[in-house]
């Protein structure tokens, strides 16, 4: 179980890729959370040794590509996301699920609030509130993560 | 025991000898200075336009599986469509199509009596474009953007520039063009812009989107003879829309007394949330012939224009002629 590869980690952010591409209608894309950012942030958390910063800026490349939108903006807010949530990684161990839940989501906030001055910067319109629904979803997504590959808040015995 | 725990987390934040490569501070430093260097790239160059395509091309697979379910439930949707449905909405499109042949007889003996008018006044004669049938494939995915993806692109000699029209009216414009989709813009997007005719009293303007669903007509003064409910039309200066096409209805106009400028709100006609079929116009060839005046001036001062177009016949390939073109409608807009 808590043995990890590579390929799981490469497979699952395909999967998180084509969610993103999955065609999101109308009220959809308001709740549609960030795929990518949830999952490279589970594997960052739960695997470092697989994959780094580095990994989420490639993430992020590809959701900027994917999406359309100007190149390298989900990629700047994905590397410091990835930074923020891998100088705590170490400590998460004393954690417990509702401390890293919110840990989580104060991540997601954080990449969301980025995304949002830089779209900002870049001229577009105020979205409103309903722009930080993608972080509830988010977090049923990292839920959902738990459940499929296990939890991060046991002590490891490998 | 506590300096032992020190030690431990110590040596947790700096593990020499797990090799773990650089630390993430570095390497979040490095990879937000090429995101940056790629964002300044991207907005002041062209250069990523063809890494883009190329991205798009490659993903164009994993697309088509993304794509697939929406298209299993529509087509199962049609598989189960009733017949009852179906013979009542074949009686209603018959009888659409009655009425529209109709107008259509009327419409071919008013161009033809138009174009005759246009020659006999010296006047050209607007070239109607041709169209390719697009189908909308999905919706932007960025949703700061109004964007729609059609499936029709390079590989179906679709260009950027080309304007984009549904059955009730203008839908935008693409944007971007990948081999198999391209990006269609709308003019509800905050960076299109369209130039419009009011319908009623032929009055020209450029309307903006506003990034919620609306269009703007900014830069009008308060006392200017626009109505709610007035119907807006493309005008055709631009050379990119033909002219006459439906765009938006007036909804509100706000005057403001602190403001010079009246504040006009409109809705587009074109509904792209509720079908998928687009027609993308072929851009017209940049020729001076292209940029049709409105009859109503030609009219007013022909004899100039005839004149100045034996003049521009002389000097053939100058841009003169577009020139003078403008001059008169700003002379003819004057007294207004």
């Amino acid at each position: 179980m808590r043995h990890t590869s590579l390929v799981s980690v490469y497979i699952s952010l395909l999967i998180a890729l084509l969610c993103q591409l999955f065609p999101w209608v109308g009220q959809g894309i308001i709740f549609r959370p960030d795929f990518m950012l949830v999952v490279i942030l589970y594997w960052l958390l739960r695997t470092p040794n697989l994959c780094n910063v580095g990994t989420a800026w490639f993430a992020g490349l590809m959701v900027d590509l994917a999406t359309g939108s100007l190149l390298g903006q989900h990629a700047l807010s994905f590397s410091i996301a990835a930074f923020i949530a891998l100088s705590y990684q170490r400590r998460l161990v004393l954690f417990n699920t509702w401390q890293l839940t919110a840990y989580v989501a104060a991540i997601l906030t954080i990449e969301r609030v980025l995304i949002l001055l830089l779209k900002l910067f870049e001229g577009n319109e105020n979205p409103g509130w309903h722009y930080f629904w993608p972080i509830i979803t988010g977090l049923l997504l990292w839920q959902f993560m738990i459940m499929m590959f296990g939890g991060l808040t046991r002590p490891k015995t490998n | 025991m506590l300096k032992g725990v020190h030690q431990k987390l110590e040596a947790q934040q700096t593990p020499a000898f797990f090799v773990r490569g650089p630390s993430p501070f570095s390497g979040m430093v490095f990879f937000c200075a090429l995101s940056v260097s790629i964002m300044a790239v991207d907005a002041r160059f062209n250069y990523l336009s063809q890494v883009r395509q190329a991205f798009i091309a490659a993903l164009h697979p994993l697309e088509v599986v993304a794509n697939a379910p929406s298209e299993w439930y529509r087509d199962v949707q049609k598989y189960f469509s009733a017949h009852n449905a179906l013979v009542q909405e074949n009686y209603a499109l018959k009888q659409q199509a009655f009425e529209h042949q109709i107008k259509l007889q009327r419409l071919s003996t008013i161009q033809a009596e138009n174009d005759h008018l246009r020659s006999l006044l010296n006047g050209n004669i607007p070239i109607q474009p041709k169209a390719v049938l697009g189908e909308i494939s999905h919706m932007g995915r960025d949703p700061f953007t109004h964007t729609v993806v059609v499936n029709r692109g390079s590989q179906q000699n679709i260009k950027a520039g080309q304007a984009v029209v549904d059955s009730k009216g203008v839908i935008g414009q693409v944007t971007r063009v990948y081999p198999f989709t391209s990006e269609v813009t709308l003019i509800t997007d905050k960076e299109l812009s369209i130039p419009i005719q009011i319908e009623r009293n032929q009055l020209r303007a450029i309307a903006f989107g506003e990034g919620n669903n609306t269009l703007d007509i900014p830069y009008l003064p308060t006392n200017v003879d626009i109505k709610v409910g007035d119907k807006l039309v493309t005008s055709g200066i631009d050379g990119v829309y033909p002219s006459g096409l439906a765009v938006a209805t007036v909804t509100k106009i706000q005057q403001n007394p602190e403001s010079p400028f009246a504040k006009i709100v409109s809705t587009p006609v074109a509904d792209v949330s509720n079908h998928l079929q687009l027609l993308l116009l072929e851009l017209p060839e940049a020729k001076e012939s292209n940029l049709v005046p409105p009859s109503a001036i030609e009219v007013v001062d022909h004899k100039k224009e005839g004149e100045t177009k034996k003049n521009s016949e002389l000097r053939k390939n100058s841009g003169t002629e577009k020139n003078i073109n403008h001059k008169n409608k700003a002379k003819t807009n004057a007294p207004h």
